[in-house]
């Protein structure tokens, strides 16, 4: 006889902000591994091999923003500029960078909730933590997209 | 051989703050640190304060740090720490007197997890029965003896007292994946709670401590997953 499989739905178990985050997490640092992985095959697809130095390309790899790569004129040669700054590159440095700040801000977070006695003190560092995750993000969004 | 136990000592009544004590005794590397305490108590100092009962593993009375490990002190040998041997409270529960602590914080975490039987079935005649399959998948923390070894080894645990622990969530584990019980969903809910098992980040201290050998941080990890998936298999 086939026992019956026990499951117990969304409503009945709670999904609340710690089950979203210890999620949210383990999925980013994922997805990081992949924008990487787009960052460095991408770059190698427009020339990086030849026209860019290895540090420059690191740095591009793990944040694709343009100026990590344009700026460097004296070490980089770049043929085509265009490629590096397309509506493509701006949408990947944009989910990088908020994947990264929200994955390591989270890390912040569980310190305080780890650590921290003091409730109201707790409570303060936990919006403080939230209020710098919302300014960073937006503050590197910004960057992105304005150049 | 001469083993030197020493032993961190406090009477709240008479000292301002706890101290260490050295105590010469002969020993047989055999002997456990159990026998050797109760040596000290009653050939050189009465005064000495510890928990014991069965003396044998089972009733978990004499959780204690042995050389910086949490061990019950019934089951640690003098061969396995050497002649030199630290003794001194569990970590994170407050110091009654010498290696007595308060354990009621650590009662009140376990309570907070309902850990009894739940259901709204009609009591059968006989038993409820159990396939063995569904009998094993919840027996490695049906081994658990609440002697806090676990529990306050954990730098969470010793962060905030809030935290359930690791001993609750065991506790949890057992009804949760005992198909006959019902409150599985309302325990989850419990232990997803910011004091819940998100407080646990892996160290693995707990399963390393257990004197049980209960794969403490795998539990607490199929706990996690039945909150995120809902599957209780």
């Amino acid at each position: 006889m086939l026992a019956k499989r026990r499951t117990l739905s969304l409503a009945k178990r709670g999904f609340d902000f710690e089950i979203f985050m210890w999620l949210f997490v383990r999925l980013s640092a994922l997805a990081m591994y992949l924008f990487a992985l787009i960052g460095l095959v991408g770059a190698l697809i427009m020339g990086a091999r030849t026209q860019v130095n290895f540090a420059d390309l690191m740095r591009w790899t793990f944040m694709p923003d343009s100026n990590h790569v344009l700026m460097n004129t004296t070490l980089n040669n770049i043929a085509n500029l265009d490629v590096w700054v397309t509506l493509f590159w701006k949408i990947m440095g944009s989910l990088f960078v908020t994947f990264a700040a929200a994955h390591g801000l989270h890390g912040l977070l569980s310190v305080v909730e780890d650590y921290l006695k003091n409730s109201a003190v707790r409570r303060f560092l936990r919006y403080f933590v939230l209020v710098l995750t919302v300014v960073g993000i937006a503050i590197a969004i910004y960057v992105v997209w304005t150049k | 051989m001469e083993v030197t136990l020493k032993i961190f000592r406090y009477n709240p009544e008479t000292d301002k703050k706890p101290s260490y004590k050295s105590y010469k005794l002969d020993a047989n590397e055999m002997d456990r640190v159990l026998d050797l305490l109760e040596k000290v108590k009653g050939y050189q100092d009465g005064t000495l304060s510890f928990r014991r009962s069965c003396a044998h593993g089972i009733c978990g009375s004499d959780a204690m740090r042995i050389n910086g490990m949490n061990r019950l002190a019934c089951k640690t040998l003098i061969r396995d720490v050497g002649t030199r041997v630290t003794v001194e409270p569990i970590l994170g529960l407050p110091v009654l007197k010498d290696l007595i602590v308060d354990m009621e914080p650590f009662f009140d975490n376990f309570r907070s997890v309902k850990p009894w039987f739940i259901t709204a079935d009609p009591e059968p005649e006989k038993e409820r029965y159990q396939s063995p399959e569904a009998r094993a998948r919840f027996d490695d923390t049906t081994k658990c003896i609440l002697c806090a070894c676990c529990t306050t080894s954990c730098p969470s645990f010793w962060g905030s007292e809030k935290y359930v622990g690791p001993a609750a969530i065991v506790a949890a584990h057992r009804f949760i994946f005992d198909d006959r019980d019902q409150a599985a969903a309302e325990r989850l809910q419990i232990l997803n709670e910011a004091t819940g098992v998100h407080r646990c980040h892996t160290i693995f201290n707990c399963t390393m401590a257990c004197p049980r050998e209960i794969q403490i941080t795998k539990a607490i990890g199929e706990v996690k997953m039945a909150i995120s998936t809902g599957i209780l298999d």
